[in-house]
């Protein structure tokens, strides 16, 4: 497998990143027989790294759609129990219309307003380190002298920064579960207090 | 029916790893060497570690936000710090604990339990909250020393929030399942075997008085039959999504067969789904249903399968016609 270059981290970053919420939105709506979408997502970038060249591709949301497509319909044939269904419903796969949605590409400010609230949700350390190696750009170096820590421990601040921000930026900013939560019911009970105490057993 | 594969969250936290190594500066020979080996063994580990580079590289951007930045007095940062503090699912429930302490006591004395059908969220009195599934029974009675919720029936998520000095632990017939603070499900099923589905954190599960305690992470489940070990499986974060649909009413069929459907159905209604056939009892069935609609269920398995579904008084019935 091709490892992806800066130069398509960069087009990734621009082109695909913020179209990831629909797509994992898109894949969701259909019955894929047990894939899991984390999946399906994964290997889509994978083979949108691997691709030779990108210059050639107009519209690298449609792009994307077909590959994550592709994706589905592999691993479904691969599979051993498929409801037939499931596999005509994927072969009738239709991206969304190409036009992106405005809630989706959020202008500059606006998505810069988000990174913001990002870093400042990350726990405090891993948030300082971050916001001088990302928004003051020193390097990891740097930072390292800076807040008297070894680079090591920048390092893994920093791999904990981007691992949050991935989940983040990949399901549309919220927490995977934050909807449901949301909407729960609430009604409060108070619990017995036991004057005995009551251990493990 | 799951292999052990690797999850894919443990897949990006790899790949983040690997992506903060790069933005240290050009990768060592054996570095490069070491990273190019653990992609090379699963698509899903390339993919994202390009995800965790352009992540990384989107995050430059972040320049634009200036030396004055001072994320530590963002809203965000506040927001974030409390519910770290209360850890996952806490919050909401502590927000609500001010105004209402007091009069559930009196009424409940910590005994919440659902009807069929019915789910329902109830927070405990240490900021942690319980959502009882169907036709589910719970009791709790925290102490000094313990949090202590015996499930009697059903199937409960517990969003647990931290506490190190008195564990929550989670007694059901015989297994017992202790969390700090976490996330998880405990399920009875019909047939007496418990199951825990583990969301968020880590918990650990034994039976018995002197039983050995199995740790199970994030995206971890196991089952307990009658006798033997207890054996974890890693289910990933869509198939915990899918034990949990229950959450939002919703029935989620991965590869279980009709009769498997027919009495996840029948936990939730007492419309019943009739199969006479064992063969057609046999037919497996994918995809996302209303737990309150098992009609609608039916007719979805008879187009797919070429079946037909019969509406009578009690039910539905599902036969080759």
């Amino acid at each position: 497998m091709t490892l992806a270059t800066h130069e398509r981290a960069i087009w990734l970053a621009r082109h695909v990143l913020p179209h990831e919420p629909v797509l994992r939105a898109w894949l969701s709506r259909r019955p894929l027989a047990g894939l899991e979408i984390d999946d399906i997502v994964q290997e889509t970038y994978a083979i949108l790294a691997a691709l030779d060249r990108v210059d050639h591709i107009q519209t690298p949301r449609t792009y994307m759609f077909e590959v994550a497509k592709s994706v589905v319909l592999r691993s479904l044939r691969r599979s051993r129990i498929v409801a037939f269904e499931a596999l005509a419903e994927a072969e009738g796969l239709d991206p969304p219309s190409a036009e992106p949605s405005p809630e989706t590409i959020a202008g500059d400010r606006q998505e810069l307003g988000r990174i913001a609230a990002l870093i400042a949700g990350l726990p405090a350390k891993c948030r300082q380190a971050f916001t001088l190696r990302k928004v003051h750009g020193l390097s990891q170096r740097e930072v390292a002298q800076r807040m008297g820590i070894s680079e090591n421990t920048v390092e893994k601040h920093v791999g904990k920064g981007i691992g949050v921000l991935m989940n983040a930026l990949g399901r549309g900013g919220n927490g995977r579960f934050q909807a449901s939560r949301d909407r729960d019911v609430q009604d409060l009970i108070e619990v017995d207090h036991d004057p005995r105490k009551q251990r493990r057993h | 029916m799951t292999t052990i594969r690797e999850s894919s969250a443990d897949i990006d936290a790899a790949a983040a790893a690997w992506a903060a190594r790069v933005d240290r500066g050009p990768l060592s020979d054996k570095d490069q060497a070491a990273l190019e080996a653990w992609a090379a063994r699963d698509p899903r580990r390339a993919g994202a570690y390009a995800k965790a580079l352009a992540v990384s590289a989107h995050l430059d951007r972040a320049q634009g936000l200036g030396a004055d930045f001072a994320p530590a007095a963002h809203p965000a940062a506040k927001a974030a710090d409390r519910r770290r503090l209360l850890a996952t699912g806490g919050m909401l429930a502590a927000a609500s604990v001010i105004g209402a302490v007091g009069y559930g006591a009196l009424t409940l004395r910590g005994r919440v339990t659902t009807g069929k059908g019915d789910i329902r969220r109830a927070p405990l009195s240490d900021g942690s909250a319980v959502t009882l599934n169907t036709d589910t029974a719970i009791r709790a009675a925290f102490d000094g020393d313990m949090r202590r919720v015996d499930l009697l029936r059903g199937e409960a998520l517990f969003d647990v929030a931290k506490d190190p000095a008195r564990p929550f632990v989670v007694v059901a017939g015989d297994v017992r399942v202790r969390a700090v603070g976490t996330s998880f499900t405990v399920r009875t099923h019909a047939d007496g075997r418990i199951g825990v589905v583990v969301r968020e954190g880590v918990v650990e599960v034994w039976r018995g008085a002197e039983g050995k305690p199995v740790r199970l992470s994030a995206e971890h489940a196991v089952r307990v039959a009658g006798v033997g070990d207890l054996r974890p499986t890693i289910i990933g974060a869509a198939a915990v999504d899918r034990a949990m649909a229950w959450r939002q009413g919703q029935i989620d069929l991965d590869g279980l067969t009709l009769g498997q459907a027919a009495s996840e159905f029948a936990r939730y209604s007492d419309r019943r789904i009739v199969i006479d056939d064992p063969a057609v009892a046999d037919l497996k069935m994918t995809g996302l249903f209303s737990a309150s609609d098992p009609d609608g269920f039916a007719k979805a398995a008879a187009l797919s399968l070429g079946l037909v579904a019969t509406q009578e008084t009690d039910g539905v019935r599902l036969s080759r016609g």
